[in-house]
C-alpha cells in the first residue's frame, strides 16, 4: 500500500482521491480481483493516492441475503466512525472501503490491512450466528403460539 | 464587434484534449503483437502430458498491449492459457514454476489475476494455489509489477 499525496491535477488546490474521480487515466492502475468461487470475490482498485476494495459477501439463501443487506447498511449509516468506509458498495458488490494516502499517514499500513481481513473472517462468522439466532426465535414465536391449538 | 462573436461554438470544444501535456497510453505501438500461438500445437502438447512446455509457449507470446488494444487476441491468449493452468496437478507446479525466469512469472502472475475475474467451477481454488506458489518464487514485487504495468495481458 504505497500512497502518496497528490494534488488534483484538474483543479488547483483541491485534494481528491483519484480512484473516487477518475479523471486521467496515468494516476490509475490495474483493477485486481481475488475470488474464491463464483460468489466471493474482492476487488481491489488501487491509484496514486487512494485504494478502493470492494467485497461481495457469499449469500446462499434468501435469510442471508437480506440478512447481509442489513447488517452492510448498518455499518454504512455509520460509516464515518468507521473513517476508512464508504458510504456505498460500488455497484456488483456488497461493501467498500476507501483508504486514502491520508489514513495511511495517520495509522499504521499494516494495522490497515489487518482490519480488513479481520473484517472479513469475522463477516462470515457474524451472518451465520445471527441466521441462528433467527431460526431459533422464529421456532420458540412459532412453538408459543400454536401450544394454544 | 457583434458579427465576429455570433457563433457560440468555440464553447463545445474540450480544450483540454488539444494541450500538449496530456498523458498518451499508446507511446511507440505501431506494430501489433505477435498473432500467439495457436489452438491446436497446445492441445497436442497438453495431450502429450507436457504442460511446462505449453505453458511457456503462451507465456512468451502472450499478446501484451495497453487497455483496450488487441482484445480479441488478449481473449483468446487467455481462454488457452487457463486450460493449461487448469489441467496441471499440484505436483507439477513446483517445477513448472522453478524453470521459469523473472519476465514470464510477472505475466503468469498477470494472467492469474485475470483468471480471478471469471471464476467457474472449481477454478478459483485451483487459481489460489498458483497464486500463492508463483508469490513464492516472485514475492510482492511480482504482484506490484502486475498492479502498476500499463501493458495488460
Amino acid at each position: 500500500m504505497c500512497l502518496h499525496n497528490f494534488n488534483s491535477q484538474v483543479v488547483e488546490r483541491h485534494n481528491k482521491p483519484e480512484v473516487e474521480v477518475r479523471s486521467s487515466k496515468e494516476l490509475l492502475m490495474t483493477a485486481v480481483v481475488v475470488s474464491r468461487n463464483e460468489k466471493e470475490k474482492v476487488l481491489i482498485e488501487p491509484s496514486i493516492n487512494s485504494i478502493r476494495i470492494s467485497i461481495s459477501i457469499k449469500q446462499a439463501d434468501d435469510i442471508e441475503r437480506i440478512l447481509c443487506h442489513k447488517f452492510m447498511r448498518f455499518m454504512m449509516m455509520r460509516a464515518e466512525n468507521f473513517i476508512i468506509l464508504r458510504r456505498k458498495p460500488v455497484q456488483g458488490y456488497d461493501i467498500s472501503f476507501l483508504i486514502t494516502n491520508f489514513h495511511t499517514e495517520q495509522m499504521f499500513k499494516h494495522k490497515l490491512v489487518d482490519f480488513v481481513i479481520h473484517f472479513m473472517e469475522e463477516i462470515d462468522k457474524e451472518i451465520s450466528e445471527m441466521k441462528l439466532a433467527v431460526n431459533a426465535r422464529a421456532r420458540e414465536c412459532a412453538m408459543e403460539y400454536l401450544k394454544r391449538f | 464587434m457583434a458579427k465576429n462573436t455570433f457563433s457560440s461554438e468555440f464553447r463545445n470544444i474540450d480544450v483540454d484534449q488539444y494541450n500538449e501535456d496530456n498523458y498518451k497510453d499508446d507511446d511507440g505501438e505501431p506494430q501489433s503483437p505477435p498473432i500467439g500461438v495457436d489452438e491446436a500445437t497446445i492441445v497436442s502438447l497438453m495431450n502429450a502430458g507436457n504442460h511446462a512446455d505449453a505453458l511457456k509457449l503462451l507465456l512468451a507470446n502472450a499478446p501484451v498491449a495497453s487497455k483496450g488494444k488487441n482484445e480479441q487476441a488478449k481473449d483468446m491468449a487467455l481462454n488457452l492459457v487457463l486450460k493449461v493452468l487448469l489441467s496441471v496437478n499440484k505436483s507439477q507446479m513446483d517445477q513448472i514454476i522453478s524453470s521459469l525466469d523473472k519476465t514470464q512469472l510477472d505475466v503468469l502472475m498477470k494472467y492469474i489475476y485475470r483468471g480471478f475475474e471469471r471464476p467457474s467451477e472449481g477454478s478459483s481454488a485451483i487459481l489460489l494455489i498458483w497464486h500463492e506458489k508463483v508469490y513464492n518464487a516472485g514475492g510482492v514485487g511480482c504482484i506490484v509489477r502486475v498492479l502498476t504495468d500499463r501493458k495488460r495481458v
